[in-house]
């Protein structure tokens, strides 16, 4: 938690969206938008490790928010917030944002009252979606944090029907999405991590409230859509899966 | 006195005109007085030198005024009047024999009201009238005489009573009718054309009220209001009025058949009057509820029958069609949907523009519905019974599709309901659209932006306070506290004024002061309701899982717009809480609700017992579609009412409803005397209202009535003793004084 306040707190000195938006409840300022993008800052388990000085709930940030909102922008109706937000779990403003991202959660650690908060959250009406994590060690990671938040609720592969991957794009063709080494190596893998999954955690309603993007990196999709030698066609179907999150978010 | 010094009473002069019979010639009455005038003048001539001029004139007026009085009985006044001719008249005595004429303390009302009208014309000095005796309860009979039965007419109609009475005497002379009564009526009081009605027969009528204004030992439930329609699951409001005649309280009970719903306690304030309450009750399951309403008695309170009232209720057991257009994703969007996802009873069909090029469907019914968009027929929008726009520009419509949405309201008698909005209300331009007049608020121009992502906390309006879309516990404290205990809403949009017809139910509480937040208006045959915020969701994410204000508003509000919005077809039933006639009303209207007026009805009546009959349903003339009937019921119980719209002998729609009808119950309330009908009654007629006990003077008044055969009676009063004392005192007067001065 001291690591997130630091990195939060260090945020606007590099003069980038979001880290400046922690407000003053006491101030009436308007909303920037109806959507505004949330990226959750976790605390990383004891295998996590910094790189470049940031934590793994930073990575790609701020260029991935950056970039996207400006897709959902341009590509649907959604009155988007320019600039994104950077909520701890606990923070109480966690509930004027039914839309989370996580990143890189094969890092993550929830303690008990983190989980209870995203589990009241997800239940509410909140959706989360995760990203960017690879094999079978950062999924036992990822679901030893996730099964605090539901120890009940099983973790499913999503539907080819379901309206997540239909709402706005038929994603009927999935393919991984890699980060920027495969520019590289020309590998779309990491950590073993070789088949894609989209799967996720439903309420008892059937609503998907947390989608669960396994071996895939989505967020380097988006963080690099600048990027000349990073392939278009994966920046466009990262930037539809991520619009179809959103919409789907905003209309189940 | 005044008849000992001129004869006749006060009244007979206020009647009378005055005529002169002397039959002198008028040249002789005129010689006198100038033959006086001479004298007196040439009396006085004669004295002008030993009298002063005050002294000749004093004696003068005396003897010009003696000379003037003695012409004056010359020309022999008289009185005339229009006197009834006795043994060629009648007068009809009608007592009410209804059964509130039952009650009484020390006797009863019908005991008193005989007593009295045996006055008229038993006593001494009454007139030689034939009289025709009437008992006066639902309709009217004439008896040979009254009986002092108990009385037990079932209602009380004093328009319908009192014109057959006339009626009947229309050709021949009635002078008068005096009628006893407690002025109950269960028709309904008499209003200003009925009574009109029955003075232009020009026959007075004379009331004698009996009973008492005010029963301070007697409650009496005296209307219950519910919606003759609601939805399954629904807490339906019924307003309950409760007369009294003391500070008391008491408890209302409502039992659904054998089971108690409900136990309200009302504190009854006034002294004497009608306190209303509203009771909240909880109507789960779909078909017709018997509802009873029962206030406990009160000490020394001996007659219970008007404590209670039953009504039926009928929970409709279908779904409800909403439409909601939305220009943007949002979460109000969402939150909404999943408010009422697990109401059975609605449906809410969204139209959902994702993309500049794209819509989202969800909640139809069939790939079809909405595939063209917004629908462009009556046919296609007129399905919904509840229209949604939200943040949608007004030019996203045509002007075609906006009139469209206007006659949902207007003629279709749909709801619609506006959230703000980035591009809605003022935003988009709905201010300056057809639908400006149906909106209950003057919307500012596209050119302010109205709409800000500020959190402000909604506050309840009185009427807001009073509102059952609004409330979340049925203590008005509680209701109160919850409201102020709810999270902001995430957003507002300023209106502009609102319309005088409109009532602003909610308020946002901004820096700015209070605006309007909901606001509602009649429009046509339906409704608009304007909420100024897309931020209700908030309450849902910032409130606890098992908090369900979030769920309950959005319920209460859309099943309140669904349930006002009326069907093609429509029957309704009514009057039957307290006995009489039931009235009967049908209304066919087609798909696109334009009126079916090609068609017959034909309606059948089917008591529980299994009696059927079939009643005539003739065509409104005021309004195409309508048809209209009455049925007199002959018995107690819940009546079941078909209506078959036929074409060509072929049936085209049915419309169906049911009625529990009380007989007789009606007397047992409104058993306080109505001393203001009698006292209108008797004044508009020419008549006069008497206390029992009181009827000096009825025995003149039937003499002199203006109605029936009269004749010319002359009677002189030039020889009132008043007269000769005039003359006397004149002469003394003159007498006196020329002794005193001496001079003359």
């Amino acid at each position: 938690m001291v690591l997130i306040a630091v990195a939060i707190a260090c945020g606007p000195a590099d003069g980038q969206e979001g880290s400046g938006e922690r407000s003053d409840p006491r101030l009436k300022r308007e909303s920037p938008g109806e959507f505004q993008f949330v990226r959750l800052a976790y605390s990383s388990n004891s295998y996590s490790r910094q790189w470049r000085g940031r934590q793994p709930w930073q990575t790609d940030w701020p260029d991935a928010e950056h970039h996207f909102v400006r897709g959902i922008d341009r590509l649907t109706r959604v009155a988007t917030a320019e600039k994104g937000r950077i909520l701890t779990p606990l923070d109480e403003e966690i509930y004027d944002y039914p839309w989370l991202y996580a990143v890189e959660v094969g890092n993550w650690y929830l303690n008990d009252d983190e989980a209870a908060r995203l589990r009241d959250y997800l239940l509410r009406g909140g959706f989360l979606m995760v990203d960017d994590f690879h094999g079978s060690w950062e999924w036992s990671a990822f679901m030893s944090s996730m099964e605090k938040v539901f120890p009940d609720r099983p973790v499913v592969d999503i539907p080819a029907d379901d309206a997540a991957f239909h709402v706005i794009y038929d994603l009927d063709h999935r393919i991984q999405i890699p980060s920027r080494m495969f520019i590289y190596s020309g590998v779309t893998y990491e950590k073993g991590g070789v088949t894609p999954h989209w799967r996720g955690i439903y309420d008892d309603d059937g609503r998907l409230m947390v989608s669960i993007n396994f071996n895939m990196d989505i967020g380097d999709a988006w963080e690099h859509a600048d990027w000349p030698d990073y392939p278009e066609n994966m920046t466009a179907l990262a930037y539809r899966f991520g619009i179809n999150y959103l919409i789907y978010a905003m209309t189940h | 006195m005044f008849e000992a010094l001129f004869k006749y009473t006060p009244a007979d002069y206020a009647r009378s005109e005055l005529v002169y019979t002397g039959d002198w010639p008028a040249w002789l009455i005129v010689g006198l007085a100038l033959g006086a005038f001479f004298l007196v003048g040439l009396f006085l001539f004669q004295r002008r030198r030993s009298a002063s001029w005050v002294q000749l004139l004093s004696v003068g007026l005396l003897q010009l005024s003696m000379l003037a009085t003695l012409i004056w009985v010359l020309l022999q006044p008289t009185l005339t009047t229009e006197r009834l001719r006795e043994g060629e008249n009648a007068i009809a005595l009608v007592v009410d024999n209804s059964a509130s004429m039952s009650y009484g303390v020390e006797e009863s009302r019908f005991a008193t009201a005989l007593r009295n009208l045996a006055t008229v014309t038993d006593a001494d000095g009454a007139p030689r009238f034939s009289v025709r005796h009437y008992e006066l309860g639902p309709s009217v009979r004439a008896v040979p005489s009254f009986t002092e039965s108990l009385p037990d007419g079932d209602g009380t109609d004093l328009y319908g009573g009192l014109l057959s009475v006339l009626e009947e005497a229309r050709f021949s002379p009635l002078a008068a009718i005096v009628l006893a009564s407690d002025g109950a009526d269960t028709r309904g009081r008499l209003d200003a054309g009925q009574v009109a009605e029955i003075a232009n027969f020009g026959v007075p009528i004379h009331a004698i009220g009996v009973g008492r204004d005010t029963i301070p030992e007697d409650l009496e439930l005296q209307e219950v209001t519910v919606p003759d329609k609601a939805l399954p699951g629904s807490t339906v409001s019924a307003r309950v009025a409760i007369r009294h005649d003391a500070p008391l309280e008491t408890r209302i009970k409502v039992y659904d058949g054998e089971d108690l719903l409900q136990i309200v306690p009302v504190a009854l304030v006034a002294e004497s009057g009608v306190t209303t309450a509203w009771v909240e009750v909880e109507l789960s399951d779909a078909g017709p509820h018997q509802l009873r309403f029962s206030l406990d008695a009160i000490d020394g309170e001996t007659e219970l029958r008007n404590n209670s009232r039953s009504t039926l209720v009928n929970v409709a057991s279908e779904r409800y069609r909403i439409l909601y257009f939305e220009g943007e994703p949002r979460w109000e969007y969402k939150f909404m949907r999943r408010a009422v996802a697990d109401d059975e009873d609605l449906v809410i069909a969204t139209l959902l523009r994702v993309s500049p090029n794209k819509f989202y469907r969800q909640g139809i019914d069939n790939p079809e519905e909405l595939e063209g968009g917004f629908p462009t027929t009556a046919d296609e929008l007129f399905r919904y019974d509840a229209l949604i726009i939200g943040s949608v520009e007004a030019a996203s419509l045509t002007p075609a599709q906006q009139q469209l949405i206007r006659d949902f309201v207007s003629e279709r008698g749909g709801s619609l309901l506006m959230i703000a909005g980035p591009n809605g209300l003022g935003n988009g331009g709905w201010g300056q659209s057809a639908l400006a007049d149906v909106l209950p608020v003057l919307l500012p121009p596209t050119t302010t932006d109205s709409f800000h992502r500020l959190k402000v906390p909604a506050r309840l309006t009185p009427q807001g306070q009073a509102s059952q879309v609004l409330r979340f516990a049925a203590d008005n404290t509680a209701n109160r506290d919850a409201w102020l205990e709810l999270p902001e809403v995430a957003d507002y949009q300023v209106l502009g004024n609102v319309k005088p017809a409109a009532i602003t139910l909610l308020n946002a509480d901004t820096q700015d002061g209070l605006l309007p937040l909901m606001v509602l208006q009649p429009y046509g045959r339906g409704h608009a309701y304007v909420l100024a915020t897309g931020g209700t969701w908030r309450w849902q994410m910032s409130m606890p899982l098992e908090d369900l204000k979030h769920e309950i508003f959005w319920r209460q509000l859309l099943r309140a717009m669904v349930a006002s919005a009326p069907e093609t077809v429509s029957l309704a039933a009514a009057g039957g809480q307290e006995g009489g006639s039931i009235a009967l009303r049908a209304e066919f209207r087609d798909d696109a609700f334009a009126p079916m007026d090609d068609i017959g009805v034909r309606l059948v009546a089917s008591h529980e017992s299994g009696e059927a009959l079939t009643i005539a349903m003739l065509p409104d003339t005021a309004e195409a579609g309508v048809f209209a009937g009455e049925l007199l019921p002959p018995g107690s119980g819940t009546w079941y009412f078909e209506a078959v719209a036929e074409r060509n002998g072929e049936p085209v729609a049915v419309a169906r409803t049911s009625l529990l009808h009380e007989s007789g119950a009606a007397e047992h309330f409104k058993i306080r005397r109505d001393t203001g009908t009698l006292e209108r009654l008797a004044a508009a007629t020419g008549g006069r209202y008497f206390e029992p006990g009181t009827l000096d003077g009825v025995h003149d008044l039937l003499r002199y009535s203006s109605s029936g055969i009269t004749e010319t009676e002359y009677r002189p009063i030039w020889n009132a003793p008043a007269v000769f004392l005039l003359l006397l005192f004149l002469k003394a007067g003159e007498w006196l004084l020329r002794r005193r001065w001496s001079t003359i």
